[in-house]
């Protein structure tokens, strides 16, 4: 609590110093989504209760339109002073462009003072901090306890016995695997997850850094396994026509059973149905292979371009600081970015169990990998789910794609 | 006998035509609960929920967007209306070299695909300063628009008897006073069903808004209405709710004054 | 009028003025950016040639998105225009009330594409009333939005909802001037109502005819919002059109060169519908 306080001194100090009142500061954010959005709000009348002397504005963007939008306000003369964002390649685009603010004056040396080591590479771009981490999150296969428990199936570990529980959700009635792929990335947790399972982290890293052709055999394999649960129909139907969100509905009405999502997937869920929610680690394929997690990071930049940077830099201390970070965990079941910050509860305890014991991490495919890759790579999976017989083209196609996009010349 | 097959078969063509827009109506006063458990889209609601209303124009902002689409489109619609009455009244009453090309120029570029324009009109609005604000938005509708607006009120100025110019001429009246206090006046009723037109066309765009606008401040409906289907994909009666909201001004401004939107639609009879 | 020469000009330069700022000068850079690899950050611009348009043809979701645009057209001018015309023959009748239907018929035309899109969305939703409507047939879920297939003509069926009450507006202002003596007078030949129909109406019809057709060719070529709104060009571009694909690869890829070369293809198509529409305008200037 001392150095909070010594924070909000100094930030007075700094204040007082350049002497403004009432500065603007504009924060664009993509939680739309009703509980996190509720969240960050009060996160953020907490800052003004700390800061009256600012005059703090949130711009709230569904999850897709920020995205898009994002690359046009970093562009444009009045880009907003902080946004929302996910660590790792799809920062270090922008970092690479000149386009975002690096905050070594706040976080250089003492970046470890508030995050875990293992953070500092995925805020970075050519030594200089350009992302404060907000809060993590583990991905898992979600599921219904309750169907479970009705069929007597257990938890399971192994691909085969994956398979074996689709098949017995599939005969009682269920829809064994829901999913939503109108826009795209939820088949890219899919991806990532089997390319891990079977290839290993090494290989899937080199992959999403485009080194790794798409049409190597080791990706083939992957959709071979992919395969193995479309063509036996474990897959929701028409998935290509839900969001995320709409896909999730079927599993909080009871009619499909898992889910492979990110924690997130707790924010969405109708308080009856929250606790009736389980999660199990992807099983595993092959033993001789580690067992690697997706863990992405969210959080906050300023844009290069940001008018009122001194007020966003003193707004993402705050982020930092144990108590926001503690807010926010806490409230919505996530990991906190700050190290000082315990897991929140059982779940968050168990989640970030399964990612100690984990063998690596990375963030999710369209985060580690080049945006314009990334966009045709998940069309690709999603193409691949609806038509897995057009494997071949399809990953002809994405080869093609890599070798434009990182210039390789055969 | 004839007159019962009509209108029997009249009464169907526009059940079938209307059915989508009653099923967003229908939807729009039911509860999540009653459209997740029963599919019957197409029955009325058994209870009339209107609490949904009070979401969609308080919780998904709409009352905001609401506001800014009148922000958005008085101005542009009148700015149109102006300049393009001057360009029309040069167009149509004097002879001078260019004035075909001119007109052609107008009538060509309001056909031209908007792709054409999207990029240099998004960096043009960031470099003039006003991407995102009102007037990005106002000043290019303004812009887009004169092309039709001017050849749709040069057609009708061309049916002002001549004679009346002459005498006004005599008088030793000057050209602006001519277009001010004789010209402008006769036109009214073109400008008006033109003024009706162009208020749905620019209250019902969203590509430029998509482009030109990113904050919620500043979002008119159609772009709020899209925001909300990311925000609130799973909750279809606010949706529903909202997209009434979206449309209400439009369908009251066309039932009041519906001939003057078809004389101008079909004089024009150019785009949509 | 007379005058001095510069008069004129006086009253158009400020129309001409916003005019060419923003409709005629961008018209000519998004063609100079088309053979550029801009992407919209940078500050600096590479001229790269002919390279986006040889990409174009290689890309095989721009050759859907262009395939996709000839569904549309052949889809607004087979059915949009004879349905707008059989319409507005119908409602055309003088019957006390037919004038109520019109204007019911005209509803969908004040409508926005977002909201459009939004209503269809629940009529095409897996689960939505189409579905439960076939349901009560036996007829098992159709995915109208989510079968690659199908998913074109789903959008298509949307846009006409719009479009031929937009026909039939054309085609009604066009028996409007058809004159009731020329009609009454086949029937005193004792022509019966086909041929009535065939060699009095649709004659006089031709220009109306014309306008419909070309209207409706520019409008199906550059269909945006309502493929934007219901599925983006989704699943993986199989319902993406030439003016979607382009605001996906300029504003959400950032390719801006890439998006313009799209443009750019897209205005040389419409460009020969456009000097049709022109042409037709001038001859009526001259009649």
């Amino acid at each position: 609590m001392r150095k909070f306080s010594l924070m909000v001194v100094l930030g007075m100090v700094f204040l007082s110093i350049i002497g403004v009142a009432n500065q603007k500061l504009i924060i664009n954010s993509y939680m739309s989504d009703p509980a996190p959005r509720k969240v960050f709000a009060e996160l953020v009348n907490q800052f003004k209760a700390l800061h009256p002397d600012y005059d703090v504005t949130v711009n709230t963007f569904a999850h897709e339109d920020f995205k898009t939008l994002l690359r046009t306000w970093l562009n444009s003369s009045n880009a907003p002073d902080v946004v929302t964002w996910f660590a790792g390649e799809r920062m270090r685009y922008f970092a690479s462009k000149g386009l975002l603010e690096p905050l070594d004056d706040v976080f250089k040396d003492n970046f470890e003072l508030y995050f875990p080591a293992a953070f500092k590479s995925a805020s970075e771009y050519n030594g200089h901090i350009y992302f404060v981490p907000l809060s993590w999150y583990w991905w898992g296969v979600y599921y219904r306890k309750s169907i479970f428990e009705k069929l007597g199936l257990k938890v399971p570990i192994t691909w085969w016995q994956f398979k074996e529980t689709c098949e017995k959700l599939k005969k009682a009635g269920y829809i064994p695997i829901t999913i939503g792929t109108k826009y795209l990335w939820t088949a890219a947790g899919w991806f990532d997850y089997l390319d891990m399972r079977i290839n290993g982290l090494d290989y899937h890293m080199k992959l999403t850094a485009g080194k790794i052709p798409y049409t190597d055999e080791g990706v083939k394999k992957v959709f071979e396994y992919w395969k193995q649960l479309i063509d036996a129909g474990y897959f929701i139907s028409n998935h290509t026509s839900y969001s995320w969100q709409e896909a999730a509905n079927f599993l909080f009405t009871g009619k499909a059973a898992m889910y492979l999502m990110g924690q997130f997937i707790r924010d969405v869920a109708p308080k009856d149905v929250v606790n009736d929610l389980g999660f199990f680690r992807f099983p595993i394929i092959n033993g001789n292979v580690g067992l690697y997690e997706d863990t992405p990071i969210d959080g906050f930049m300023i844009p290069a371009r940001a008018s009122h940077k001194d007020a966003a830099k003193v707004f993402l201390k705050f982020i930092a600081s144990k108590e926001a970070q503690e807010f926010f965990a806490s409230h919505l079941g996530r990991l906190a970015a700050n190290k000082s910050v315990p897991a929140p509860d059982l779940s968050a305890r168990k989640g970030l169990d399964m990612i100690l014991k984990s063998d690596g991490v990375m963030q999710f495919y369209d985060r580690d990998t080049n945006p314009q890759m990334a966009t045709a790579g998940m069309n690709a999976f999603v193409e691949f789910m609806v038509y897995p017989d057009r494997v071949n083209s399809i990953l002809k196609n994405l080869e093609m794609q890599r070798e434009r996009i990182y210039k390789i010349h055969k | 006998m004839k007159k019962i097959l009509f209108h029997a078969f009249a009464i169907i063509l526009v059940t079938v035509w209307l059915f989508p827009f009653m099923v967003t109506l229908f939807t729009s006063f039911k509860t999540m609960d009653n459209l997740m458990t029963s599919r019957s889209w197409w029955l009325p609601p058994k209870v009339w929920h209107t609490e949904n209303y009070l979401k969609a124009w308080k919780d998904a902002n709409m009352s905001r967007y609401f506001l800014n689409t009148f922000i958005i489109t008085i101005p542009a619609v009148l700015g149109t209306l102006f300049l393009s009455s001057l360009g029309a009244f040069a167009l149509s009453w004097y002879r001078f070299k260019f004035s075909k090309v001119i007109l052609m120029i107008f009538v060509g570029g309001m056909l031209v695909p908007f792709q054409m324009l999207l990029i240099p009109v998004y960096r043009l609005s960031i470099q003039l300063g006003i991407y995102n604000t009102y007037w990005g938005v106002i000043l290019f509708h303004i812009a887009f628009q004169i092309g039709f607006c001017t050849f749709f009120l040069r057609n009708f100025m061309k049916t002002i008897p001549a004679s009346i110019f002459d005498a006004a001429m005599i008088d030793g009246a000057k050209h602006f006073t001519i277009y001010s206090k004789i010209v402008l006046p006769l036109t009214v009723p073109a400008l008006a069903a033109l003024g009706i037109l162009e208020f749905t066309w620019i209250w019902n765009d969203y590509l430029w808004s998509l482009i030109l606008i990113q904050s919620d401040k500043y979002k008119p409906i159609t772009l709020g209405l899209a925001t909300l289907q990311g925000e609130w994909v799973t909750q279809w009666n606010t949706m529903a709710a909202g997209s009434i909201i979206a449309a209400v001004v439009p369908l009251v401004v066309f039932l009041m004054f519906q001939r003057y939107f078809i004389e101008g639609l079909t004089a024009g009879s150019v785009k949509g | 009028m007379r005058g001095k020469w510069w008069v004129p000009y006086a009253f158009l330069a400020p129309p001409l003025v916003m005019y060419s700022i923003w409709v005629l000068l961008p018209i000519f850079q998004t063609l100079y950016l088309s053979f550029t690899n801009w992407d919209g950050v940078s500050p600096s611009i590479n001229f790269v040639g002919l390279s986006n348009f040889k990409r174009l043809f290689e890309d095989p979701y721009f050759v859907t998105s262009l395939w996709n645009n000839v569904k549309w057209l052949v889809g607004f001018t087979m059915i949009s225009v004879p349905g707008g015309l059989g319409i507005a023959m119908f409602l055309n009748q003088k019957f006390t009330g037919s004038k109520v239907y019109k204007v019911l018929m005209y509803l969908p035309m004040t409508l926005s594409f977002v909201v459009i899109g939004q209503m269809w969305s629940w009529i095409l939703e897996p689960q939505g009333a189409l579905n439960s409507f076939l349901n009560l047939f036996g007829i098992h879920e159709i995915g109208w939005l989510s079968d690659p297939d199908i998913v074109t003509y789903s959008l298509i069926m949307a846009a006409l909802w719009r479009q031929i009450p937009y026909a039939m507006v054309i085609f009604l202002a066009g028996l409007n001037q058809v004159p009731s003596e020329l009609v009454e007078a086949a029937y005193v030949d004792g022509a019966n109502s086909w041929q009535r129909f065939f060699h009095v109406i649709l004659p006089m019809l031709r220009p109306a005819t014309v306008v419909a057709i070309t209207v409706n060719i520019i409008d199906s070529l550059r269909a945006f919002d309502i493929v934007y709104v219901m599925t983006r060009g989704g699943p993986f571009y199989s319902s993406s059109v030439m003016a979607n694909y382009m605001y996906i690869q300029a504003f959400n890829n950032y390719q801006m060169g890439y998006g313009a070369a799209i443009a750019v293809i897209q205005f040389l198509i419409t460009l020969g519908f456009i000097v049709i529409y022109m042409r037709n305008v001038l001859r009526r200037e001259e009649a």
